[in-house]
């Protein structure tokens, strides 16, 4: 009987020699390259009003975090949304289901192959550019900046799979390849860029900004803080519906909340130093979800083609 | 009687858009073992999905059906494995090889890595491929592809074979070659269904058939019978040729006692009669002075009988 690894080998191989997949290794590299050299700038000009970040992680985190977030996605929209579509298609499903195989093992053997795929990628990819930034950086990670760096692969792993899971299952119910790359991309974007917006725009509906003249007495002070952080929980509780504020929130405990610390930072931020036992307990819930929203998505892919009719 | 392919009551509705619309309906059909069936019908008729039942693709709506003992429900994989099967339509893998399409399709069959190579080396020397065995399939034209179609289908050494529309892109010689496979099949025991509304290709080579059309089995049975059974009711079809006097001839042709329709078509006289009334018609031209040459009846086609059961559903398009 052909397993799951039959299939999964022909993909693999289809997919690592297939030019979507290496114009999107190569794309990334570039620009984790670009990204890098302009941290190498900030490091030599020394920018007035801009902090030096803290050790490697310090300087390489935010370029690696917002690189992520747009590779990742993309990554897994790119090899998920014909994995299926294209398939019927071209008619290569026909055949295929033609032979003794039991239909899990051809959609278990594409979710294999997407996995060790993205595993590559991802994992060349911030390889690359960790070796690149020890080289122009010129600062050594240490034995736990190392670890933190492994850690924040595995789980863009995760990330990009999430959105490999949003792929098959359009892919899966869409009778067009057409149709399932453009609802992708479409889901894509409102979950970057269209939540977002709105989360904010909902906070600052519910609780404006409010120019106080001076802010001497402790009890308004207290009171914008107050609405500072509503305003974030509110930016917070509407974001969560998306996978990316998810993967965000686990880099940042992952990276020890280094990312971020060059955006109008005019000091060094006093960073309490936590353990990665600590982080991994903070991101729990976010890593969960991911999972979640991983193993739903496939599950619902795969009842879906083991019912499907092949016409 | 052994059947490789047994259906019972078969039925298939499709739901799509809240409305149902009945694929196969209550099909009941029987292919013996060996034998080489012609499922015909005009396009719609029910035949792919017949076929995409037949082999799991699909599941019934209702009804039973066995081929090659299998249940095809609980035992698809078992039949997959002993069924080689060319679909309509198909496709392969652009960007790999014919060899390497095939290696793919002997993996995903459990066939050996040792038995592959020579396996695939066989199967496309059957449907002249091998020459351009290492090239990419992208390349092929729609004949190539057609004919790594039935090699795939072949490759498992299969008991029973369906290929549905296999002359579909064919060129005339690659028509030819497809019709020599299906009679060395036949001729190693194996069953073939052919699965056409092209007739004239592929309907000479079936010993049965069965006629498909708005999801039910119209007509089946062994070509031969179906045949006999056409001319004891349409009536027999006798050409006559000769020298003489024709026109009077057809005239008294015309007296006898179960003679329909007396015709000329070019330079012979056709008679349509109920029954064989050649030894009258030979009697006649002897006292008319006719010299005979042909005396001869002509036996319905498959393409009569086809049409014959076509007209009486009322199909407009073969």
């Amino acid at each position: 009987m052909p397993s799951t690894f039959t299939v999964a080998l022909k993909e693999f191989s289809d997919i690592v020699k297939g030019r979507r997949f290496i114009i999107l290794v190569v794309v990334f590299g570039l620009l984790l390259t670009v990204a890098i050299a302009s941290v190498y700038l900030i490091v030599v000009q020394n920018i007035p009003g801009v902090a030096m970040p803290r050790g490697f992680l310090g300087r390489v985190a935010y370029t690696l975090v917002s690189m992520m977030s747009y590779f990742a996605p993309i990554i897994g929209l790119a090899l998920g949304f014909d994995a299926i579509s294209g398939e019927r298609e071209k008619g290569t499903l026909k055949i295929v289901l033609a032979q003794p195989v039991y239909r899990d093992i051809v959609i278990n053997g594409k979710f294999l192959a997407a996995f060790l795929a993205i595993t590559l990628a991802t994992s060349i990819a911030s390889i690359v550019s960790i070796g690149g930034s020890i080289l122009v950086l010129g600062v050594t990670p240490t034995t736990e900046e190392v670890a933190r760096l492994a850690l924040f692969v595995v789980f863009s792993i995760l990330f990009a799979m999430t959105y490999y899971g949003i792929a098959i299952l359009l892919s899966t119910i869409s009778k067009r390849t057409t149709q399932s790359m453009i609802v992708g991309v479409v889901l894509w974007a409102i979950f970057s860029f269209v939540i977002p917006i709105i989360a904010s725009l909902v906070a600052f509906t519910i609780r404006p900004i409010r120019f106080a003249q001076n802010i001497t007495s402790p009890e308004e002070r207290q009171r914008l803080i107050e609405e500072m952080r509503s305003r974030t929980a509110i930016t917070e509780t509407i974001n969560s519906f998306t996978p990316n504020y998810h993967f965000s929130r686990i880099a940042q405990y992952i990276l020890n909340v280094y990312a971020g610390i060059m955006i109008g930072s005019r000091t060094p931020a006093n960073v309490r130093n936590v353990s990665i036992i600590e982080s991994l307990t903070s991101a729990w819930p976010n890593i969960l979800v991911l999972v979640l929203v991983t193993a739903i998505t496939f599950i619902a892919s795969y009842m879906v083609f083991m019912r499907q009719e092949i016409r | 009687m052994s059947y490789a392919i047994e259906t019972y009551d078969l039925t298939k509705i499709y739901k799509s858009e809240g409305r149902s619309v009945v694929a196969v309906d209550h099909l009941n059909l029987k292919v013996e073992k060996g034998s080489v069936f012609g499922l015909l019908g005009p396009n719609g008729a029910g035949k792919t999905t017949l076929i995409m039942m037949l082999t799991g693709l699909t599941l019934p709506t209702g009804g039973s059906a066995k081929v090659l003992g299998y249940d095809i429900i609980k035992e698809s994989i078992q039949i997959r494995r002993k069924v080689g099967l060319l679909p309509d339509p198909f496709g392969f893998y652009d960007h790999l090889t014919a060899e390497q399409n095939l290696e793919y399709i002997a993996a995903l069959n459990d066939i050996h890595k040792s038995e592959r190579k020579k396996l695939i080396e066989d199967v496309l020397t059957t449907v002249g491929l091998y020459e351009v065995r290492n090239r990419k399939v992208g390349g092929f034209s729609r004949g190539m592809k057609q004919r790594l179609g039935i090699a795939q289908a072949l490759l498992k050494n299969p008991e029973l074979l369906i290929f549905d529309e296999p002359t579909a892109g064919l060129d005339p010689e690659g028509a030819r070659a497809f019709r020599e496979l299906v009679v060395k099949l036949s001729k190693e025991g194996k069953t073939v269904m052919l699965s056409t509304h092209l007739l004239f290709e592929v309907g000479p080579l079936c010993n049965s058939i069965g006629i498909m059309n708005r999801g039910r089995l119209i007509v089946q049975g062994k070509v031969r019978e179906l045949i006999e059974k056409l001319m004891v009711e349409e009536g027999y079809k006798i050409r006559i040729k000769g020298k003489g006097d024709m026109q009077s001839l057809a005239s008294a042709i015309m007296q006898l006692s179960d003679v329909n329709k007396v015709e000329r078509e070019d330079d012979a006289v056709i008679v349509r009669a109920k029954r064989d009334v050649r030894a009258e018609i030979s009697r006649l031209a002897l006292s008319y002075g006719v010299e005979i040459s042909t005396l001869q009846v002509e036996e319905p086609t498959l393409e009569d009988l086809f049409m014959r059961y076509y007209r009486m559903e009322g199909i407009e398009h073969a």
